[in-house]
């Protein structure tokens, strides 16, 4: 469930469910999926980070993410790239 | 119809397809039908880099004390990058050049295959370094069975389409009579199926076979040997990336319609193709790994490990282009491979040019006096 969390030091901040298989992370929108993946210690695909090499693509089963740049590799629906994609909701991942 | 160096006909090239309409005339960039072709050139332009910029001298000295059945796989998969490379560095422009309708397109491919002869050189470069006699290398190439096999697999379809595309600039659609070769169908059809799975088999080749051989250099390069020359694969990796997002953009597009309504029907029929075409390839690598174990395997890397790796890899490129994987293999067996392959720390001195960040010009011209105000000598 999307939740706000209030901060001392920074402002109030959404918190949103990742559902990957088995697995549940927290994560917010102040940055992509990826490196809040890495930091839960999921090993996930990566290569330029930056939206055009598409090795970070995964499945997005449900839930909405947004691009604050849109990537320039080509997202199928059913897919987004964890590189640079800002979750917006409770989501659910599965790895390709 | 035979291919004219400047149309002169008058036309809007935002309503061409991306190949086999008008050819270009006026080359423009302010409009583009497929912006995502000029954000391409754009990134390879930013990207500019020169192999003599990475000193290669340790490179030598750990090549020297590499035991034989390494020096094997070094240099193997080294003559394997320059086979690749020699390919990619015309066959873009012979094949496509005369058949593409799109300013953007035409250019792309221009900068795509001008950015592979700086990795032919590279090569040059490395094997410069490393060896007394670069002649004995490259000669080999030519001569070696193993090498063989894969140039006539990654050279069999633009081959394919330079002579159908060559036979319709000259005789137009048709069927005719080619020595050697007996009837020839030239349609739009073959035409367009021929270019269908050339860009297959080159998204194939950037995509699969290109990694499979930096997991090589790169795990020399784990054990800090051969450092040089990761560097130079490292930059080398960072351009296949744009490239592959290329041919798969061209793949979408094809596959979607939304480029060329016909080219969506030849899509579908050669869905099943498509597939053969990647798991062929993926067989291949995988015969070619154990060719370059065949003496023995390497700390951190081994023709079975290779192989998994090229099923793995070879999933997630079908995938991008919305095919079902074909391989068991759901994970990276070699992970270690993402920390050489991440573009952002290519390098970190912001003045050299290979960062990817560094935009050259980008100098405020906007000043006056009173930008100094707070200048104190």
């Amino acid at each position: 469930m999307t939740t706000l969390i209030s901060n001392t030091e920074h402002q109030d901040q959404t918190v949103h469910r990742v559902l990957l298989g088995k697995k549940q992370i927290l994560v917010t929108e102040d940055e992509p999926l990826l490196p809040q993946l890495e930091r839960a210690g999921v090993l996930a695909e990566y290569q330029c980070r930056e939206g055009y090499c598409s090795a970070c693509m995964i499945k997005l089963l449900w839930g909405k993410v947004s691009y604050p740049v849109e990537p320039m590799a080509w997202v199928h629906s059913g897919y987004m790239l964890s590189c640079c994609a800002i979750v917006k909701s409770d989501i659910e991942i599965s790895m390709l | 119809m035979s291919y004219s160096t400047f149309n002169r006909k008058k036309f809007d090239s935002l309503q061409e397809p991306m190949f086999f309409g008008e050819n270009v005339n006026v080359a423009r960039y302010d409009q583009q039908k497929h912006p995502i072709f000029e954000k391409l050139i754009e990134k390879q332009l930013s990207f500019f880099w020169r192999p003599e910029e990475v000193d290669l001298s340790n490179d030598r000295k750990d090549f020297l004390k590499l035991e034989d059945h390494e020096q094997h796989i070094f240099l193997s998969n080294l003559k394997y990058q320059t086979l690749l490379d020699s390919v990619q560095g015309r066959s873009p422009n012979v094949a496509l050049l005369p058949i593409v309708s799109l300013p953007e397109l035409e250019t792309w491919i221009e900068t795509w295959s001008f950015s592979e002869t700086i990795h032919s050189r590279s090569y040059t470069h490395i094997i410069r370094n490393i060896v007394n006699d670069p002649t004995k290398v490259f000669d080999d190439i030519v001569v070696n069975d193993e090498i063989a096999k894969r140039a006539i697999s990654v050279s069999k379809y633009y081959d394919d389409l330079i002579e159908l595309v060559s036979l319709y600039n000259t005789l137009g659609l048709g069927v005719h009579h080619v020595p050697e070769r007996g009837e020839v169908v030239v349609s739009m059809k073959t035409l367009k199926k021929a270019l269908y799975l050339t860009v297959a088999s080159v998204n194939v080749l950037e995509a699969i076979r290109f990694y499979v051989s930096f997991a090589c250099s790169f795990a020399f390069a784990e054990r800090t040997l051969m450092e040089g020359n990761a560097k130079i694969i490292k930059l080398i990796a960072r351009d296949e990336a744009l490239h592959l997002n290329g041919t798969q953009h061209m793949l979408n597009l094809m596959m979607s319609g939304r480029d060329d309504p016909e080219m969506a029907e030849i899509a579908q029929e050669c869905q099943q193709d498509v597939i053969n075409i990647f798991v062929e390839a993926a067989q291949q690598e995988r015969e070619w790994a154990q060719y370059l174990f065949k003496d023995g395997s390497m700390i951190g890397l081994n023709a079975q490990i290779l192989g998994q790796y090229v099923e793995y890899i070879t999933n997630i490129r079908m995938q991008a282009i919305g095919l079902e994987p074909q391989f068991a293999t759901k994970n990276n067996p070699i992970p270690w491979i993402n920390a050489w392959l991440v573009s952002d720390n290519v390098q970190v001195a912001p003045q050299e040019a290979e960062i990817s960040s560094y935009l050259v010009g980008q100098i405020d011209n906007d000043l006056d006096g009173a930008d100094f105000d707070d200048f104190d000598l």
